[in-house]
């Protein structure tokens, strides 16, 4: 399939453009919790360009390093979850 | 097929926007927490099958494919977790207010 | 004579590995002969590992581990054209504004742990609702658009047909 290539440009960038928004969820998030969704958005659009940047440049050395960092955000959400917080929630 | 994959994009795109939308909107953690768990898969799942129509039956479709089924997996996963966490914290879930009641 | 539970432990370590190699071919996309010897080996050394955290002692079966696959592949893809059709409403949701959140308790009647995982991941992935707790069959559901809090309606309203057909396809 020959796309033309501006449109994987677009779409790169408003990706960047959207997890930026997603930071200001981060930074204004009031609990712990607000700041993990804003974090689990961010992973998943950061995945997204890399997903689209290896369908760019025709090279799958960034589809590795997607799911590495698809692996990596699903286990930090999973350790802030749980080791951060007031005590009953580390039982 | 062009317009499809085009389709496919852009729906990932306004699903994006509009759960960052609804993340900012919400009130609550976990009325938050759905907004952020619908929109954010369908956004990522709409560009992760608009690359593998346009890349066709290739090995990087095939690997393609296995970050979909771990994210489909792990996504709801995380979202759990979040909620989990915070109905185990005590955070109380936020109500609309009836229009005859009261309020203290 | 061979014992009963080293035979089921072989059988979980042989799975383990089975759907890891799987993984593996479809990840690396290269039917050589040495990278096929390869996933082998990782493949099994890591069930080695980890068959007892993958496969539990109880649920290992022929129905539990490999269900009738083509009502699975069907369920995907009905789940994939719900997860859309959720979206689209929540995007009205979030446009309008209009809310009425509650918190509802209700239990299920699957007895297979990963078909219980897979209820409560496709109760997260439908409108408006999110899995809160998963214990035992105990379940506690967060609902954006609250029809009612009786425990046996909002069940049956939010379960809808997927414990049905997970029925069918795990027992």
């Amino acid at each position: 399939m020959d796309l033309n290539p501006l449109v994987l440009d677009i779409v790169i960038f408003a990706l960047t453009g959207i997890s930026v928004i997603s930071m200001v969820r981060v930074i204004i998030g009031p609990t712990t919790e607000d700041r993990l969704i804003g974090l689990n958005l961010v992973v998943a659009q950061i995945v997204g360009i890399m997903v689209v940047v290896a369908v760019k440049f025709n090279r799958s050395i960034y589809l590795d390093v997607a799911l590495v960092y698809a692996i990596l955000g699903f286990v930090s959400i999973l350790a802030i979850a749980r080791y951060t917080g007031g005590k009953e929630v580390q039982k | 097929m062009r317009i499809l994959i085009y389709v496919f994009l852009g729906l990932g795109m306004f699903f994006g926007l509009l759960g960052n939308l609804g993340v900012l909107r919400f009130p609550d953690i976990y009325t938050r927490l759905q907004a952020s768990s619908k929109c954010g898969i369908t956004s990522l799942l709409s560009i992760l099958i608009a690359s593998m129509l346009i890349k066709g039956i290739t090995p990087m479709s095939g690997r393609i494919l296995v970050i979909t089924l771990f994210f489909l997996i792990t996504s709801p996963v995380a979202s759990h977790i979040i909620g989990k966490r915070a109905w185990e914290e005590g955070l109380i879930p936020w109500r609309r207010k009836k229009p005859g009641k009261k309020e203290n | 004579m061979i014992n009963v539970f080293l035979k089921w432990k072989i059988v979980r370590v042989i799975l383990t590995s089975l759907y890891l190699v799987v993984g593996w071919i479809l990840f690396t996309g290269n039917l050589a002969p040495f990278s096929i010897f390869l996933g082998f080996t990782f493949s099994f050394s890591v069930a080695l590992f980890t068959y007892n955290i993958f496969i539990e002692e109880r649920e290992v079966a022929r129905r539990a581990l490999l269900p009738r696959a083509y009502l699975l592949l069907i369920y995907l893809g009905v789940l994939i054209f719900k997860i859309y059709l959720a979206s689209f409403k929540m995007v009205l949701t979030i446009i309008t504004g209009d809310i009425n959140p509650r918190v509802v308790h209700f239990r299920t009647g699957l007895r297979s742990e990963v078909a219980r995982v897979i209820l409560a991941n496709s109760i997260t992935l439908t409108p408006g609702t999110l899995t809160l707790s998963l214990d035992q069959d105990h379940l506690i559901v967060h609902w954006l658009n609250a029809k009612t809090t009786h425990s046996h309606y909002a069940g049956k309203l939010i379960k809808g047909s997927f414990e049905f057909w997970l029925k069918k396809i795990w027992i």
